[in-house]
């Protein structure tokens, strides 16, 4: 799970990180915990007979257990500050990044791109589902190929329905989500769409490319104009014509 | 469009010049402005044609990679409106070329330094 805690720690919190103490954690797990259960999450926290307590999220097929020592960890590895709020934002956020079930994303998935790779140099279609800002990614590992069709091709018929923001700055549409960042590619299954909506705004595209970088907003301009964009930035993003949008592939 | 593909060969170095958005609103009237002359030179008018284009690319590079330019203007102590202009050698002779360009506007790139 990519920062599983929340973006709150400062660069000094991470530089010189106060210890998470792990009786200060399950004091507020306690409290905490109960409150984030549903009726088809279960969030516990399990004391074993030896080597101490461990956290438990069971939702349909997914159970995560994570001893409470190694979370404290964690969290002190990523600066979370070792006060009450500061612990219970953190497990909040740590419960929100929790796997997608199959159900969930069958129910509410959106397709949007994101990384194919570590090194950050290709992009693929993925199936996500959006808690609040989070955007977390569902893994057909347990599907069957039919299922995983099935879900795939729901969740390119929502990524339709979700409405971005535009904005135009000279040669270049920008596209993103107003709330979570991670739905600013869904646009994507229709390019031809985001070409209408940018000629209504003013600007022709006629040889659309599109500059992708997962969770940051897209860019689309003419091929020389998206290559001065992106060939001018240390970041990592993948440029491509909008017509190979159709041909990435699911991950 | 005519700018340059970065990355291709003979492809221009750009220097990033840090301007204000006062700078930049300047900068994109006065090359407007030149851009209006019917006398002017078809080379440069696309070099400054390029000009605009990067004033354009600057804010939209901004909005979708903001954590560089805002890791610099914290070391900097700039304020937030700061961005890099991105400018190929022929591009920034261009402008330097315009009678009238503001002095201060003109000593900044000339230098190639910082708002």
């Amino acid at each position: 799970m990519s920062a599983p805690f929340g973006g709150a720690a400062g660069l000094l919190q991470r530089l010189r990180p106060q210890r998470v103490d792990v009786a200060d954690l399950r004091e507020v797990a306690g409290t905490v915990l109960p409150a984030l259960s549903t009726n088809d999450l279960r969030v516990r926290l399990v004391q074993r007979p030896r080597g101490g307590s461990v956290v438990v999220l069971e939702e349909h097929e997914r159970c995560v257990q994570t001893p409470l020592g190694d979370l404290a960890d964690d969290m002190t590895a990523a600066g979370v500050r070792p006060t009450a709020a500061g612990i219970a934002a953190a497990l909040s956020a740590w419960v929100a990044h929790r796997p997608v079930t199959d159900a969930a994303a069958a129910g509410t998935g959106v397709a949007v791109l994101d990384w194919a790779d570590v090194a950050r140099t290709a992009v693929g279609w993925r199936v996500v589902v959006r808690r609040g800002a989070l955007t977390v990614p569902w893994t057909a590992d347990r599907a069957t190929e039919p299922a995983a069709h099935r879900v795939r091709t729901a969740a390119t018929g929502r990524a339709h329905d979700v409405v971005l923001d535009l904005r135009v700055e000279g040669p270049v549409a920008l596209w993103s989500h107003p709330v979570a960042p991670g739905l600013a590619t869904a646009a994507l299954v229709a390019p031809e769409r985001m070409l209408q909506r940018a000629r209504s705004a003013g600007l022709l595209l006629a040889d659309m490319h599109v500059v992708i970088t997962p969770q940051r907003p897209v860019a689309c301009a003419g091929r020389a104009v998206a290559a001065r964009l992106a060939g001018e930035t240390t970041e990592a993003s993948v440029t491509l014509p909008w017509q190979r949008l159709a041909d990435l592939p699911w991950l | 469009m005519s700018a340059a593909p970065a990355g291709e060969a003979g492809a221009d170095v750009l220097v990033p010049h840090w301007l204000t958005g006062d700078h930049r609103a300047r900068l994109t009237t006065v090359v407007r402005e030149a851009l209006g002359d019917d006398h002017l030179h078809p080379v440069v008018a696309i070099r400054l044609e390029d000009v605009l284009t990067e004033l354009h690319v600057a804010a939209a590079r901004d909005a979708v990679w903001p954590a560089s330019s805002a890791r610099v203007r914290l070391a900097a102590g700039w304020e937030a409106d700061v961005l890099p202009v991105r400018l190929s050698a022929g591009e920034l002779a261009g402008v330097l070329a315009l009678p009238a360009l503001p002095q201060d506007l003109r000593a900044l790139l000339a230098k190639g330094a910082a708002a």
